[in-house]
């Protein structure tokens, strides 16, 4: 009798749409890698050796563990959350200091555990609990955003896994900790606090993958834009600015390409015509006394000096074996043959899928071209195999779980559901972004999982433990919660 | 915080999320819809990355004269797809590239599980042979340059070493260095400076066309790289003294190992018997290994390093300067000699000389007797509590001296040889044993093992009166200023330089006082030749030969060991051959024909172990 009471209750204020969004999800993955990761030469289709039985068989694994996260009580993630987070941390840890037998270097990261057969990812692991603890710290009742002291304790939750996942030697799931950011400035982190530090890790991430010339060009438009947007409008006064900026820009460049023989280059008159903008933004500011061109001009005075000394101490006060050491750190993979391989196969790949893409397990591209393909570059198959159209399906399903996900949380009562189910969506949004950014060239290549989609045991069940505890908390508001007041 | 407030952070957030998915889908639509240049690359099946593989280091003499080359040849590779469907002329590409119909039609049949990839279907195929090949344009086929070692000389198979496949855990350890199909150095000198002969392969990136043809280098050739060749490497090796050690060394078994003693750079590395290293490039590679595998005399077994040979006599050396350093022995002493040493029933049988002598004539003589004395007053000391104390200290002596160890060469082969420890005679006897039970390593015999390698230190050692350096093969490597430190420090024995002189007197006189020693067929007329012989008695056939020297005395520009198993006395056969090769280094020439064509026809037996049963000849 008992029982069926539970399965009533818990059935019952379960989010459908997200589950249906998961299913979804899983299936196209489960597709996408039965075609990717097929083996040739191993007989059979439904051969348990072939990677997308595997992969199945852990969506079952994962789906089994989702059912049973609905079964318990909502109250105990609650209850739990620091325990959850302490246990994770030492597990995370225990990776470094377990011996290689257990604990195998895997391309440089000592990240997982093997036993048998079996392979774990701690760090995935440690996600959860971070999101737990984090959720658990800032619903406190007397908790405060706007105090310092509350925010370093935040921070140090954030850090601690992210310092402990960095030793292991494993930069990309590290980043991905980078994502609570989102969480703090929903719950109402100072703007003038997120701002800087999302430039800062933008900058160095794109100094690398762009000229300065459109580094400048990008940094001059997203400020003119932002700025227009905090003066509310104006758009006309900024247009002209920009315009201005560009024209002069083109005439200096003109002028020393016919009078001194084109001793300026391109770039060098742009930074020209960009430092004088600056003094005539100024000026106009000190006039009319409008503090936001002072904010806006100091940010970009100081991405300007970030950018060149971010290059500089990278280009000469570094040496060669730190400079690499840096870009394995951010991530950056350098293929020995000194050709960005990886991310060219899967923009081929994708490319080749037209509009239609060319219909299941007839991508050859992804299959024989580009490596990684069923576990980090997964959708190339979908790109390449569902085309324009697949491609926009499966980005759209990936939306609505992330905006399924923080609406979940803008329904919540309690603030400790809320701010888990805002850590979800970002950790899924960072995922997202990295994972299909690196695939389609706009990110440098970090080893981050597709959610749901990509191959790998570790990360399907973590993800739909994820998911499904945000699920469960959704599914029975308040209840429990006032008991533990 | 405000409900205004929240709600501006919400909208802003959701406005985020979109804005990263619309840029992610802008993207996607730019390079599935826009961008023709990704179809068109996929519509021909894109790029072949074809290896460049990079020219292997050459190795020369210390004279500049090649030891080895890199000769140009080809891999027939096939991509199976690409062959023509109505089939092609294979009695053709037979007779071109000698080849047997079935293998060829076996590896078709392996190359067909992979009908994309690029297989090999025969390797080494030499140049005229890939130009007649071109002539016939066989759709499907094509070559790829790699390199070959050639030997110019045929000397030093085992010195030089030899290529293979890299295997599973080369790959494995290489991280990324190699890849299936490269060549890995797999002994001697290919594997000690393998990073610096291998260069870097180039890659080089072709586009084709949607039949599948090449239509040329993508982009133009901008990510392209060219193959870095590997870096010449100046061995140490005197080539002419290598030919003429291994030609004195045919048909006997054992090591010649000779080394400038101020440099300690091995001039001379001879193992015997040895193989052709041209046999062991191309594609009766496996056939030639296998059958040396199988060869019970084991040319691959380099015995200049690998080797544990008693010493003999030669070690008589040692045991002096040990006497004189601890102060158990002056040069002065004299101890008789009765055919020999006899002590209660221990016995030691000596040659008939003139007795009693002191330590300069008995180390000429080579005198049994003398240096059972010599040993038992250096581990019998009283100042030792008891012998296994002595025999400690002894062997700290010996290691100083490059024996039971490794010397730390660039001879990734070399092994230890064995010096006797206290703790192995107590588990032998269980305790109880004394100078006399122990007293054949007075005179090099008993469980003393050396590598001809260390024997040739030894040399060195005297030669320059106390100390070496590390020997090595290499002598310089292009683009490096210098070697490892190691090679330049002087490593210094336990025994003072002023002890040497009674020893290095005894070795001059033993060859050019006539009459008063047993090396005085080695005299070289003006180069004060110093030697010690050595005879080796061994349980199964003949003694072994052994003899040690340098010359000249003063300022010693060679220090040489010979070896030589079942040779006999050590004047007999390893003696004419040490004293032919240093007049070789010394004078340039050869005086003394008759006494190669000696060295030459010398009797020699093997016991029945090493010669090689017909049967089994045959598998």
């Amino acid at each position: 009798m008992i029982q069926q009471r539970n399965n009533i209750r818990l059935f019952e204020g379960v989010d459908r749409v997200a589950i249906l969004l998961y299913l979804l999800l899983v299936l196209a993955g489960l597709t996408c890698v039965a075609s990717a990761g097929y083996e040739d030469s191993i007989e059979g289709f439904f051969n348990l050796r072939q990677n997308h039985v595997k992969q199945a068989l852990w969506a079952c694994a994962a789906f089994v563990v989702g059912l049973f996260i609905l079964l318990l009580d909502s109250r105990y993630y609650h209850m739990y959350a620091y325990y959850a987070y302490f246990g994770a941390l030492l597990f995370t840890a225990g990776t470094i200091i377990a011996p290689e037998a257990i604990a195998p270097i895997t391309k440089g990261a000592k990240a997982w555990y093997e036993i048998g057969p079996v392979r774990i990812q701690p760090a995935e692991f440690a996600k959860i609990a971070t999101a737990l603890a984090v959720a658990r710290m800032m619903s406190n009742y007397s908790f405060n955003i706007h105090k310092t002291n509350d925010l370093w304790r935040v921070a140090m939750i954030i850090l601690l896994p992210f310092a402990i996942i960095l030793l292991q030697n494993d930069t990309g799931s590290g980043v991905v900790l980078c994502s609570f950011i989102f969480v703090l400035y929903r719950e109402g982190l100072n703007k003038w606090l997120c701002i800087p530090l999302i430039m800062v890790a933008t900058l160095f991430i794109f100094s690398f993958l762009f000229t300065p010339l459109v580094l400048l060009i990008v940094l001059v438009l997203i400020f003119t834009i932002s700025n227009a947007m905090m003066m509310g409008g104006e758009w006309r006064r900024h247009l002209i600015f920009t315009a201005g900026i560009a024209l002069s820009a083109l005439v200096l460049y003109a002028l020393s390409a016919i009078f001194w023989g084109g001793a300026l280059s391109g770039y060098e008159a742009l930074v020209i015509t960009v430092i004088g903008g600056v003094i005539i933004a100024g000026i106009y500011a000190i006039r009319k006394h409008i503090t936001a061109i002072f904010l806006t001009l100091a940010l970009f005075i100081g991405s300007m000096i970030f950018v060149p000394a971010a290059d500089m101490i990278f280009e000469s006060v570094l040496q060669p074996h730190q400079k690499e050491r840096i870009l394995s750190f951010l991530g950056i993979i350098n293929d020995p043959a000194g050709i960005d391989f990886n991310v060219n196969q899967s923009k081929i790949a994708i490319g080749s899928g037209g509009l239609f893409g060319k219909g299941f397990m007839q991508g050859t591209q992804s299959k024989y071209f580009v490596p990684e393909k069923h576990t980090d570059f997964i959708f190339c198959t979908a790109g390449e195999e569902w085309g324009f159209v697949g491609s926009m399906v499966v980005l759209a399903l990936l939306c609505a779980m992330i905006l399924r996900l923080m609406k979940m949380g803008e329904r919540q009562q309690e603030p400790f559901s809320r701010i888990y189910c805002y850590s979800v969506a970002a950790i899924f949004l960072f995922h997202v972004m990295v994972n299909l950014g690196m695939t389609v060239g706009l990110m440098p290549v970090m080893g981050i999982p597709l959610p749901f989609m990509s191959y790998g045991g570790s990360s399907m069940i973590a993800f739909t433990i994820l998911l499904f505890i945000a699920i469960r908390l959704d599914a029975s508001p308040s209840k429990g919660m006032d008991a533990l007041r | 915080m405000a409900e205004n407030d929240a709600y501006t952070r919400r909208t802003i957030l959701r406005f985020i999320v979109l804005l990263i998915f619309g840029v992610i889908a802008c993207r996607i639509g730019y390079i599935q819809l826009i961008d023709t240049r990704y179809k068109s690359m996929a519509a021909g099946n894109v790029l072949n990355y074809e290896v460049q593989y990079a020219p292997r280091g050459e190795v020369v003499d210390r004279r500049g004269e090649f030891l080895v080359q890199s000769m140009e040849c080809y891999d027939l590779m096939v991509i199976y797809r690409d062959l023509p469907k109505e089939g092609f002329d294979t009695t053709r590409l037979c007779n071109i590239l000698s080849l047997s119909r079935e293998r060829l039609e076996r590896e078709l049949r392996n190359a067909r599980a992979y009908p994309r990839a690029p297989r090999l279907i025969i390797d080494y195929v030499a140049k005229e042979a890939k130009l007649r090949f071109e002539e016939h344009n066989f759709q499907g086929f094509y070559t790829v340059q790699r390199t070959a070692r050639q030997y110019p000389r045929k000397i030093g198979g085992n010195l030089l070493g030899n290529l293979g496949e890299v295997s599973e855990n080369d790959i494995k350890r290489g991280e990324g260095e190699y890849k299936k199909g490269d060549y890995i150095g797999k002994s001697g000198l290919e594997r000690a400076y393998e990073s610096y002969l291998r260069g870097d392969d180039g890659v080089k990136i072709l586009e084709r066309d949607r039949h599948g043809a090449i239509k040329g280098s993508y982009m133009d050739g901008m990510y392209d790289t060219l193959p870095v060749p590997g870096q010449r490497i100046t061995s140490t090796i005197d080539a002419r003294l290598q030919a003429f050690a291994e030609e004195l060394m045919e048909g006997k078994m054992g090591a010649v190992v000779a080394i400038e003693p101020s440099t300690g750079e091995i001039l001379v590395m001879a193992s015997s018997p040895t193989f052709d290293p041209d046999a062991m490039v191309g594609r009766q590679r496996g056939n030639n290994y296998m059958d040396m595998l199988y060869d019970p005399q084991t040319p691959m077994f380099n015995r200049a390093v690998q080797a544990r040979y008693p010493p003999g006599s030669t070690f008589k050396l040692v045991q002096g300067l040990i006497g004189l350093q601890e102060g158990t022995l002056t040069p002065e002493n004299a101890y008789p000699c009765n055919g020999g040493y006899h002590w209660g029933n221990v016995k030691m049988g000596c040659h008939a000389h003139a007795s009693p002598l002191d330590l300069r004539n008995a180390v000429a003589q080579s005198c049994n007797a003398y240096f059972c004395y010599v040993f038992r007053n250096i581990i019998e000391n009283r100042k030792f509590a008891n012998v296994k104390e002595g025999l400690d200290r002894w062997v700290e002596y010996v290691h100083s001296f490059g024996f039971g160890r490794k010397l730390g060469s660039d001879f990734l082969d070399e092994q230890e040889g064995y010096v006797p420890t206290s703790e192995r005679y107590d588990r032998v006897y269980r305790g109880s044993w004394n100078g006399h039970t122990v007293l054949s390593l007075s005179i090099g015999q008993g469980e003393l093992g050396c590598t001809p390698l260390q024997m040739a230190n030894l040399a060195a050692i005297v030669a320059n009166r106390g100390y070496y350096y590390i020997p090595h093969i290499v002598k310089a490597i292009e683009g490096q200023d210098s070697l490892d430190r190691r090679f330049y420090e002087k490593q210094y024995t336990m025994v003072d330089a002023k002890h040497f002189e009674p020893i290095v007197e005894g070795m001059w006189r033993g060859v050019n006082v006539p009459g008063a020693g047993t090396s005085s067929r080695a005299y070289l007329p003006g180069w004060d030749v110093c030697g010690k012989t050595g005879t080796a008695q061994n349980p199964i056939g003949r003694d072994h030969s052994t003899f040690l020297s340098f010359a000249p005395k003063d300022n010693p520009r060679i220090a040489i060991s010979v070896y030589v198993e079942h040779g006999g006395f050590g004047a007999t056969t390893a003696l004419p051959i040490a004293s032919l090769l240093e007049e070789l280094y010394l004078t340039d020439t050869i005086t003394r024909p008759e006494l190669v064509k000696q060295v030459k026809s010398l009797p020699y037996a093997l016991p029945s172990r090493y010669i090689r049963k017909n049967d089994s000849a045959k598998k």
